[in-house]
């Protein structure tokens, strides 16, 4: 009873009578509120017993023996235990990169444990109105959801470091035993075979990444300028339109799209991937929205001191909105790069690099292995992007929000 | 009668004089949204016009269109059995992954959103990658595959849940599901990233008044605060997820063949894939695009109008 007593904290008395102010105090008076806790030592075991049984069901799934007892078929059953045997043979001389992999599963399993462990048992850190058992469900969830999401991911770069005798054995496995930078090696020695120099494909898709990214950054952040600052008519009417067209996919336009394209006399030119990329509405959307959130004493200072639209634009509005920027900027480059635009171009020297690796893929299962490196090379690309620029990103999705 | 008829039409006038005096006013703002106006007209908006139009013809970009009036959508819903096997399974998809994509993606970001700076990054880039990740997608059809050689495959066989290889995307009973699998993993997209950047938006001085007035757990927090806080990037939200679901077309193309087996995995997107570029009937085509146009407004128009009764 002593010890209770001194945690607790010194309770100031309500500001005033008000309602909300008196249960405030009720609160603090009943110890809802109090930020310091005794150490729960019942707690802290029965985690610590449910990490450890995670970690053993771990280990025991990383070493399981495998047994096939159960096959009716008895030549099935001497097939599969020929090749169970293999695989056992494999699992007793499991190369260096294998055992890294199970060292670096099996830390991030502890370090995990550490960290829910932590984050439950400090209640400095925990807010109100969290149930313990809660945040333990939570957490379990997230992380079999976080692994489930990212291992076809780890699954395809491991598949694209396996020789080719792995990536065709039975039972098959993950992680590589012997991991090689075949596959990639191979890709290259396959795309300088091809009829068309590879650089042009590579130069082709820089190219229009960068034109389009370009065109659309500066077109609708234009469009996004008015649309959000001043009232004119028309206006709102157009955004709606545009938020509609947030559903149209290239699937549903394609086919009216091509016909306007072969009117505009723009097939097999890069105007036909360029132009409907400038008018992307989802670049409109979120820069209009990053943008009213300024201020627009801003625009009325500078209207003051004597400044034009343009100027304004250029030199207030624009600097104010980079992280918008490098949303969109992302966001095109995403959907610029995957493009392979096979009905609108057809001459093979005007193909992307997308359409020529997919060509590649599609190489049925010789090519499985290329296929593999294929994926890492065609994922590589946007996935860094987002990661070195998702802390803007999410800024400027912050006011992404559909207002009625 | 004619005295009011005469006010609201001499009412309408005086007001389409102001406006046309406002825009007069103000006939820079046009001239700034014009280069994307016109693209967006042209490249956007015309389409689906165009779209509308030849879905009443015979076209085949060869001969000129001729109208044939709605013979394309009668022979659409009453003798195209394919199409309605794949509206059956655009819906079967579009209502599984739909709302559960949806769900999933507010769901894992209010998850995170408490987690460490540090963590959340790690998580949100997690989450996010797989939408963004190209046609990763393809792994899948390692996973799946028909063979014993296949991952799945290989392991139910070493547990012994199998004694032989199931052919996951060859069996139309297995197409549907394996391509509702892939599309929820890779259903956490805009949507996903407007939701966690939401959250931290959330104001933190209504939490504490929540908690003053009586609420007790994170569930009423979130009814009652969170959800009422995060309307407009639920509505952006529904939106993307509206969109990913009813366009589900790339996955069952790569992964179940195109034609799949016994049009197990026929989308209205592959069926309109199916008649626009392979057999070049651009009317009946466009007449489907119609459909799935109208479709996914009407879904839209409920959605939006569901979600502005949360937490009110």
């Amino acid at each position: 009873m002593s010890k209770k007593r001194k945690h607790v904290q010194h309770i100031e008395q309500p500001k005033s009578h008000s309602r909300a102010d008196m249960l405030h105090y009720q609160a603090m008076l009943r110890g809802e509120f109090q930020v310091e806790k005794k150490f729960n030592r019942k707690r802290f075991a029965i985690i610590a017993l449910v990490v450890m049984a995670l970690l053993a069901a771990l280990l025991i799934f990383a070493n399981l023996r495998l047994d096939y007892t159960e096959q009716a078929n008895i030549d099935a059953e001497r097939f599969i235990a020929e090749n169970g045997d293999k695989a056992l043979e494999d699992l007793n001389n499991t190369s260096s990169v294998w055992m890294l992999c199970r060292v670096i599963g099996i830390a991030g399993m502890i370090l995990w444990g550490l960290f829910s462990l932590i984050q439950l048992l400090q209640p400095k850190r925990r807010k109100p109105n969290r149930s313990f058992w809660g945040d333990l469900g939570i957490y379990i969830m997230l992380t079999l959801v976080a692994v489930a999401m990212v291992f076809p991911l780890v699954f395809s770069v491991a598949s694209s470091l396996k020789p080719l005798d792995e990536l065709f054995r039975f039972p098959p496995k993950v992680f590589p035993d012997h991991p090689t930078f075949d596959n990639f090696s191979d890709l290259i020695v396959t795309m300088s075979q091809s009829w068309v120099p590879f650089s042009r494909y590579l130069i082709n898709t820089v190219l229009i990444t960068a034109l389009g990214t370009f065109g659309h950054v500066f077109i609708a952040s234009m469009a996004a300028f008015v649309l959000a600052k001043y009232d004119f008519p028309g206006g709102r009417t157009f955004f709606s339109i545009v938020v509609t067209a947030l559903m149209f996919s290239g699937y549903v336009t394609g086919i009216p799209n091509y016909v306007i394209m072969s009117r505009l006399g723009m097939i097999d030119t890069y105007w036909a991937i360029l132009l409907p990329a400038f008018a992307a509405p989802i670049g409109l959307f979120l820069m209009k929205q990053f943008m009213e959130g300024l201020p627009t004493a801003l625009i009325e200072a500078a209207h003051l001191d004597g400044a034009g639209e343009m100027r304004i634009f250029w030199s207030i509005i624009m600097p104010n909105v980079k992280p918008a920027w490098l949303t969109i900027i992302i966001l095109s480059v995403q959907s610029l790069w995957n493009t392979s635009a096979a009905t609108v171009i057809y001459s093979e020297e005007k193909k992307t690099l997308v359409y020529a690796l997919q060509q590649i893929q599609l190489g049925g299962v010789a090519r499985t292995g290329q296929a593999a490196a294929v994926t890492v090379v065609v994922m590589l690309v946007p996935i860094t992007l987002f990661i070195l620029s998702q802390s803007r990103m999410l800024e400027t999705m912050a006011s992404s929000g559909l207002k009625d | 009668m004619q005295s009011t008829m005469q006010k609201y039409f001499s009412l309408k006038r005086e007001n389409f004089r102001y406006g046309l005096q406002k825009a007069k006013k103000m006939k820079m703002c046009y001239l700034f949204l014009a280069p994307y106006a016109i693209l967006f007209i042209t490249f956007f908006i015309l389409p689906i016009v165009t779209s509308i139009y030849y879905s009443f013809t015979y076209y085949n970009i060869l001969e000129p269109a001729r109208f044939i009036g709605v013979q394309n959508y009668i022979n659409l819903i009453l003798q195209d059995e394919v199409f309605l096997t794949a509206v059956k399974n655009t819906f079967v998809i579009a209502v599984i992954t739909g709302p559960i994509g949806y769900i999933l993606s507010f769901l894992f970001a209010w998850f995170i959103n408490e987690l460490p700076r540090w963590l959340r990054t790690i998580a949100v880039v997690v989450f996010y990658a797989p939408s963004i990740a190209g046609n990763a997608y393809y792994i899948f059809s390692i996973i799946f595959r028909g063979d014993a050689y296949g991952y799945l495959n290989s392991f139910l066989m070493q547990f012994g849940l199998i004694n032989a290889p199931i052919l996951w995307l060859l069996d139309p009973r297995y197409i549907l599901p394996v391509i509702i699998i892939v599309t929820l993993w890779m259903s956490m997209g805009t949507g996903f990233l407007s939701c966690v950047a939401g959250l931290q938006g959330v104001d933190r001085s209504l939490y504490e008044a929540g908690y003053v007035d009586g609420i007790r757990n994170r569930w009423q927090e979130l009814y009652y605060i969170t959800l009422p806080a995060m309307k407009p990037m639920l509505l952006f939200s529904a939106v993307m997820s509206i969109t990913t679901a009813f366009n589900v077309c790339d996955v069952p193309r790569a992964l179940a063949g195109y034609p799949s087996t016994d049009y197990a995995a026929r989308t209205i997107v592959t069926h309109l894939f199916d008649y626009g570029f392979s057999r070049f009937e651009m009317g009946y085509a466009s007449a489907i695009a119609t459909v799935l146009f109208v479709v996914m407004i009407l879904c839209n128009k409920v959605i939006q109008s569901a979600l502005r009764k949360v937490g009110t």
